[in-house]
């Protein structure tokens, strides 16, 4: 592999740093996990493009396949942290960080910057399959218990 | 008997006890009432050994001309190479190697010894077996028996000075268990604290007379060593060092003279006995250890540890007698020892404590008589050792007997007339009494001749003298040469050169201390006279306690005959006790106890006859022999020049013997005017005598003297620490530990529990240490 020119790299650096710094500011302002999730997932890539750019740079492999491994992770990642996103909902029915401040010293009072309203109790929800085509017959015996997939 | 087996022997000695002493403890609880097996057995055991071991040792005295000694090195107990001689900054004391083998010696003095602590040991505990039947402690004090037992016959067998330091803690340990052994009577446990503590004074001087001993002879070894060089260092009390005439010339060191030292070291060694022996000015414990049981009281405060000071002044017997001050100050010591408690004695209402101050008067006794560093001197106080081991141990069995038969009463104003119903006591406490108040043929009689004959010797020098000149023979060949009756002979030393007989001068120098201007006929004179009289108030409180216990109308306190309870205080209410008018075969009011009924079982009796026995015939045995005379020259301590020179013919001293006898028929007159046939509780010795009573009674205010002195300054310093331990102390500790607590207040609130902030908290910490590093890099 060639090795790029100094301009390349410090296109690529400077997507990085926004991408980067876009993501920060991001998982610092936003308080809907999933946004910071996906504000979180930013910073990764920012990073990922600086590291391809040095290894473009360097004209080694060593950046491409350390960003290889950081997808990889981040894809498991994304499963995990969306699967506990998930649960926090399905639990209180908010999707708001500052829900959950349980963590918080016993001496210290409950920050809140602004009453959030009442959720009323809602039975949990099972995600059930999207019609599609024709609804295929059923045995209704079968159907009751398969209802919620 | 070769050497190997005689050193089998020689660690039996101590071994046996020990494995009695470990048995007890491990199968004590199992063996509940037969508990006594492993300690008596023990002992017993041993006492034969000893018994064999003496008769060795009297053999190869018997068969050799010089001193007799068996070393028995059993395992090098600690090794410290010596640096190097060139290291820089090396002197001699720090090239010197230490090395401390557990040596165990075996000479006439220790064979001895050996054969009191075994035998009379073995007594006491078979007398144990009856006196302390049913108590709840009973195998705790024959492991305690015996466990002393082990630790005194290693005091006398140790070749060490560091050995003897160990064993000589080790006794004091004992000691302290036994007295403190009904550790719930609060007096009990008092006591025994308070002999531990006084001990320790006599025991820092003990240390640091190791020290000084160290670094002035460069070994602790009594015997001879061989250096991994090969080369003879001369030990302590080595043959190579006997044989010098300066042996114990010490070299001045460090800006001190030699004689300076070595009078330190002596003084020292003086205090520890004091110590150990309860001379003034530590003798305040040995009264308050009669908390302890009677048997123990009977071993360890009459017969043996207490000897423990006489023997250590009697084993360094060289180097006090080559220092004048010192020695006489031994006398000065014992001789006012012996006097001050025989007044207290005079007093006294607890017949324990009478025994008690009789003891600290006849251990001054043997004081005075060591002082003297006369061979007749170092002899005749082993030769009092010996007899008052009998005859003390025999009193105080005796006085157990009583106080067993009274319930636990031994106040001597709350019974009387005991002869009645307490025949062999009786018997047996009047020849231990007579024995103790010098009567003729009484052991004591002839063991307190000696003494007098001794300190006489250096108070009129002339007079004695003249023995030298019936006989023409020289030591050495007057010891070699058995069966004549004149065994020693003194060289014929100029009377006025006394000076020159135990200090050489070796480089022509005056040597000596300003101490020792207090060696002058004068002051033996009168360190005599002191004797004479304590020899009549001996006979006086003896023969009043005699009176007391056993004449005058039979009356018994209440609890008599059911067993000792060892409180007295619950029967304090008075003296509201039954009196019977002396009547005999009455019957008691009390119980169904007639006359006779209150002796105390066999194996108490038997104990009190063996002792009796040889209380009243030892005395006259060993004297008419001079087989111990004889016998202890022999010790290598006692063959050193200086002491040899000394022999003079053995002999009895009739003006001396008259003059003691008087003393002792005197005091025994006025104690029968005061106490013979009347009620112990009657008119006392103390009211008797007005305001000297009361000073002997209060002790000569000594207890009191040390209270406002030592004890109250000493609780006033403890108070003080304690406030400033409260306050400062431990305020600085709980500061320090109330820091991590303050600082974590102030961080708690930053614990929100918010995402944002703990991510903010990692942001911005990221961005400190990439400003850190940039800083760093900046050049």
């Amino acid at each position: 592999m060639n090795a790029a020119s100094l301009p390349l790299l410090q296109n690529a650096l400077t997507v990085g740093a926004i991408l980067f710094s876009l993501g920060l500011v991001g998982i610092l302002t936003r308080r809907n996990l999933i946004v910071m999730f996906l504000a979180a997932e930013m910073m990764l890539q920012g990073i990922s493009v600086s590291l391809v750019a040095w290894s473009r740079y360097h004209g080694d492999f060593g950046g491409h396949v350390l960003v290889i491994f950081v997808l990889t992770v981040a894809a498991c990642e994304a499963a995990v942290a969306l699967v506990f996103v998930l649960q926090a909902f399905s639990r209180t029915g908010r999707l708001d960080a500052a829900a959950w401040q349980s963590l918080r010293e016993a001496t210290v009072g409950r920050t809140i910057d602004r009453e959030l309203p009442a959720i009323d109790t809602v039975p949990p929800r099972f995600p059930t399959l999207t019609p599609a085509g024709v609804q295929p017959a059923t045995d209704a015996d079968d159907s009751l218990e398969r209802e919620h997939v | 008997m070769n050497n190997q087996s005689l050193s089998s022997l020689l660690a039996l000695v101590p071994l046996l006890p020990l494995v009695g002493a470990v048995a007890t403890v491990l199968l004590g609880r199992r063996l509940g009432r037969a508990a006594h097996i492993p300690a008596v057995a023990g002992i017993a055991a041993a006492a034969v050994v000893a018994v064999v071991l003496l008769g060795v040792t009297a053999r190869d005295v018997g068969g050799t001309h010089g001193p007799v000694e068996t070393i028995s090195t059993l395992w090098q107990w600690a090794t410290v190479e010596g640096a190097a001689a060139d290291a820089p900054g090396a002197d001699a004391a720090a090239t010197r190697g230490l090395s401390i083998p557990v040596a165990v010696r075996l000479d006439p003095l220790t064979a001895t010894l050996l054969t009191i602590i075994t035998c009379v040991g073995l007594l006491v505990a078979i007398y144990s077996t009856g006196y302390m039947h049913g108590d709840p402690g009973y195998p705790r004090f024959f492991a305690l028996v015996a466990m002393f037992v082990f630790s005194m016959s290693m005091l006398v067998m140790a070749s060490n000075f560091l050995l003897v330091y160990v064993f000589w803690e080790a006794v004091g340990a004992c000691s302290y268990l036994l007295i403190g052994f009904w550790f719930t009577k609060p007096e009990a446990a008092k006591a025994a604290k308070k002999a531990f503590l006084v001990n320790r004074v006599g025991d820092f001087g003990l240390a640091v007379a190791t020290f000084l001993i160290w670094m002035s002879f460069g070994t602790l070894d009594f015997h001879d060593t061989l250096s991994a060089q090969g080369v003879i260092v001369p030990g302590v009390l080595g043959q190579t060092r006997l044989a010098d005439p300066g042996g114990y010339v010490l070299p001045d060191a460090a800006g001190f003279s030699g004689a300076a030292v070595g009078t330190a070291i002596c003084l020292l060694l003086l205090l520890a006995a004091c110590g150990k022996s309860a001379q003034l000015p530590l003798h305040v414990w040995l009264p308050d250890a009669m908390e302890g049981p009677t048997p123990a009281s009977a071993l360890i405060h009459a017969a043996t540890m207490v000897t423990a000071g006489i023997y250590l002044v009697a084993r360094t017997a060289p180097l006090f007698v080559a220092h004048p001050g010192a020695l006489t100050l031994v006398s000065i010591v014992g001789a006012t020892t012996a006097l001050v408690a025989a007044l207290i004695g005079t007093v006294q209402n607890d017949l324990k404590r009478v025994l008690a101050y009789s003891t600290i008067s006849q251990l001054g006794y043997m004081f005075a008589s060591l002082g003297t560093g006369t061979l007749l001197g170092f002899t005749a106080a082993i030769f009092h050792l010996l007899t008052h081991a009998c005859f003390k141990a025999l009193l105080f069995l005796g006085a157990g007997s009583v106080m067993h038969s009274m319930g636990g009463v031994i106040d001597m104003r709350r019974f009387g007339g005991l002869r009645r119903v307490m025949p062999i006591t009786a018997a047996t406490f009047l020849v231990g009494a007579a024995a103790l108040a010098g009567v003729a043929p009484f052991a004591g009689f002839f063991s307190k001749d000696e003494i007098l004959a001794a300190l006489h010797a250096k108070g009129w020098p002339d007079a004695h003298g003249t023995h030298a000149d019936h006989d023409d023979a020289t030591p050495t060949d007057g010891r070699a040469a058995a069966g004549r009756p004149l065994r020693f002979a003194a060289l014929r030393e100029p009377a006025d050169d006394a000076l020159a007989l135990v200090t050489p001068r070796a480089d022509g120098r005056e040597r000596g201390v300003p101490l020792d201007a207090i060696d002058t006929p004068a002051t033996w004179r009168l360190l005599f006279w002191m004797s004479l009289v304590t020899a009549g108030l001996t006979a006086f409180y003896t023969f009043r306690a005699v009176f007391m216990t056993f004449t005058g109308p039979t009356r018994l306190p209440e609890g008599a005959g059911h067993g000792h309870g060892h409180d007295d205080d619950a029967h304090a209410d008075a003296h509201a006790h039954s009196d019977h008018g002396g009547g005999h075969g009455q019957h008691h009011g009390h119980g169904d106890h007639g006359h006779g009924s209150l002796e105390s079982p066999p194996a108490m009796t038997l104990p009190l006859v063996v002792l009796a026995v040889a209380s009243a015939g030892i005395g006259w045995l060993l004297f008419a022999t001079n087989w111990l005379g004889h016998f202890l020259a022999a010790t290598p301590s006692l063959t050193a020049a200086a002491v040899a020179r000394t022999a003079v013919p053995h002999v009895f001293h009739w003006d001396l013997a008259i003059q003691g006898t008087l003393a002792a028929v005197v005091g025994i007159v006025v104690a029968a005017i005061g106490h013979l046939g009347r009620r112990s509780d009657g008119p006392q010795m103390e009211r008797f005598l007005g305001p000297l009573g009361t000073l002997f009674a209060e002790k000569f205010y000594v207890d009191q003297l040390y209270a406002w002195c030592v004890v109250r300054p000493l609780e006033l310093l403890a108070a003080v620490a304690a406030i400033f331990d409260r306050t400062v102390i431990d305020g600085t500790v709980d500061a320090v530990g109330g820091i991590p607590g303050a600082i974590g207040e102030v961080l708690r609130r930053s614990q929100s529990g918010l995402l944002q902030r703990y991510a903010l908290a990692g942001v911005l910490g990221v961005l400190s240490i990439v400003v850190l590093l940039a800083w760093q890099l900046r050049g």
